[in-house]
């Protein structure tokens, strides 16, 4: 059986969306696992046709199985080779582009088969502008990995062939936990996004507190988080930091230029509030406040209660 | 010791705009150094300062990155030597074409212990260069990178993991990809500016680089601006503060925005 997409797994089987696109290619579906065995074990019930697993020690990352990954992708070329975001799968799917001498687009919207080679609608330049890509010969995709793919009851779990991996030199000698309050954008229902229509740091109370009212999370634009280090870098949205799809994004005092926005597109309900009628950011709301935030946000709080 | 930096120089895309048909227009967009990239020369200024170490810069593009501008804005930032290779096909080159030319540049320097890039270019965002270079020199490779000390063959690095930090230790050489707060970029000054307009620039030919090509052939078959999803556009009159918050929290409700754990 030769492989026609192969899916890269590091330490987490978060691969649910990896699966849906290799899938659609057609084809059989393998997968290289190079983190641990109860990864492998859960990737191969997930209704791949094939799982290998670069087995090593417990002190060592899955990064440091990257010339394993790399040589078994390499042994059964495929049309693409997939994974995940995360820094981890990201190094293991550079060790096999590089086996491979691969185009690598990290911006796909979709992807579909295209005779012997791969269409993509690919986002370029943070999103602000999308190629179609035709490509003949192999490719590397880094895509949204997805959730922890259901085990397939209509197939059995396939089995795992153990593959001997020589790591390469990293060595995990601590770990510590940050206590440090860690945000994820992705995950929240609601967020706020903070422009420099705020005139003080001190001025975020107001914001924080209508977001504890509706339990959103607080983020902002570009210059919030650079120019005025009023949050943390993980914090702004945009077309070279987070793209978010919340149930509802408030935007307050944002003036909405498109790189902003495009990390907007996908949230369900856009709402704004900016004094400047003329702003960008009204030609791309649902609900429009044109007006003063220090009046209108702590109104809407107290509506809340 | 000798520790590489593999910088980019290249424009904005805040700067940029972007036609109805897709197409972008650089040209309001001001060249410059990635905006990461000071923060990974910073982290690794910092090792090599600490550990009597050789700090070399390398860089790989199209027309203007071998220009003097460009290349003195990387050397004041502590910099010996720049090695460059500017050559016009790099202009579109791919994540995977430009970490091969960048390898290849990185065998020519020779006996290099450590490569240092930012996580990720302010105009592509890619976050694969490090990695394919990595994979290209059969290196490891650790990204998004906190903090490193240490010297060439037993190096510390710590990076952030869910709800924490985790410390490798690194072995032989390696490519490290900095987090974009590893380390605050000093400004380069004008004594800085003065000094690095006397340093070592080397030029590299590409075809004499002999890069093994791509297997891969991309061709753009088509270009667009992102679709916007339909949106209500509906303008709640704010002359009563009161009764426009009353109006959007109404509005929010039936459309079920304030669900799962809000009000």
């Amino acid at each position: 059986m030769s492989v026609n997409a192969w899916i890269i797994v590091g330490d987490q089987p978060t691969i649910g969306n990896l699966i849906t696109v290799a899938r659609a290619l057609g084809g059989p579906v393998g997968a290289v696992v190079a983190g641990p065995r109860s990864v492998a074990e859960t990737v191969a019930a997930s209704g791949v046709d094939k799982v290998v697993w670069c087995a090593a020690s417990d002190d060592v990352p899955a990064e440091a199985n990257a010339p394993a990954v790399a040589q078994a992708v390499a042994a059964d070329p495929p049309r693409v080779v997939l994974a995940g975001r995360n820094p981890g799968d990201r190094v293991l799917l550079g060790a096999a582009a590089a086996a491979l001498k691969a185009a690598v687009l990290t911006g796909a919207r979709s992807v579909s088969a295209d005779g012997e080679g791969v269409l993509v609608v690919n986002a370029v330049f943070g999103g602000i502008a999308e190629e179609t890509v035709a490509v003949s010969g192999p490719v590397a995709l880094l895509l949204d990995g997805g959730s922890v793919p259901p085990a397939d009851p209509a197939s059995p779990a396939v089995p795992i062939e153990e593959v001997a991996a020589t790591p390469l030199g990293l060595k995990v000698i601590e770990t510590r936990t940050s206590g440090f309050d860690e945000v994820d954008l992705n995950s929240a229902h609601r967020v706020i996004g903070v422009g420099r229509g705020l005139k003080a740091k001190e001025d975020l109370a107001l914001i924080e507190a209508l977001a504890t009212a509706i339990r959103a999370e607080v983020a902002c634009s570009r210059p919030v988080a650079e120019g005025l280090n009023w949050m943390g870098k993980d914090r702004y949205i945009g077309s070279s930091g987070a793209h978010i799809a919340p149930q509802l994004y408030l935007a307050i005092g944002v003036s909405g230029q498109l790189q902003h926005m495009v990390g907007v597109q996908g949230a369900e309900i856009i709402v704004a509030i900016n004094t400047d009628p003329n702003a960008a950011v009204f030609s791309q709301v649902d609900y429009g406040l044109v007006g003063d935030l220090y009046q209108l946000v702590p109104a809407i709080t107290a509506a809340l209660k | 010791m000798r520790i590489v930096v593999a910088y980019k120089w290249t424009r904005d895309p805040e700067e940029a705009t972007v036609g109805a048909d897709g197409t972008v227009d650089w040209s309001r967009a001001k060249p410059g150094l990635s905006t990461y990239d000071p923060v990974a020369l910073e982290l690794a200024r910092q090792l090599a300062e600490a550990a009597g170490a050789e700090l070399i810069g390398v860089s790989a593009g199209g027309k203007g990155v071998a220009a003097p501008i460009a290349s003195k804005a990387a050397l004041a930032r502590g910099l010996a030597r720049v090695v460059i290779v500017e050559d016009e096909s790099l202009a579109n080159a791919g994540r995977g074409e430009l970490a091969a030319v960048l390898a290849a540049v990185i065998r020519h320097i020779g006996d290099v212990d450590l490569v240092i890039t930012g996580d990720s270019s302010v105009d592509v965002a890619a976050k694969m260069v490090p990695t394919v270079l990595a994979g290209e020199l059969g290196w490891p490779a650790v990204a998004e990178v906190a903090a490193v000390s240490g010297k060439a063959g037993a190096l510390r690095v710590e990076r952030a993991i869910p709800g924490g930090v985790q410390v490798l230790e690194v072995s032989g050489p390696a490519v490290l990809a900095a987090s974009a707060d590893a380390a605050v970029p000093r400004v380069a000054g004008m004594k800085e500016l003065l000094a690095a307009a006397k340093k070592p620039v080397e030029l590299l030919d590409l075809a004499a680089l002999k890069v093994p090509p791509s297997h891969a052939v991309m061709t753009v078959t088509g270009r667009s601006r992102p679709e916007r999803k339909a949106r209500k556009g509906q303008l709640i009159d704010t002359t009563d503060p009161a009764a426009a918050a009353a109006e959007l929290v109404t509005a929010l409700r039936e459309a079920g925005s304030l669900e799962r754990n809000g009000q």
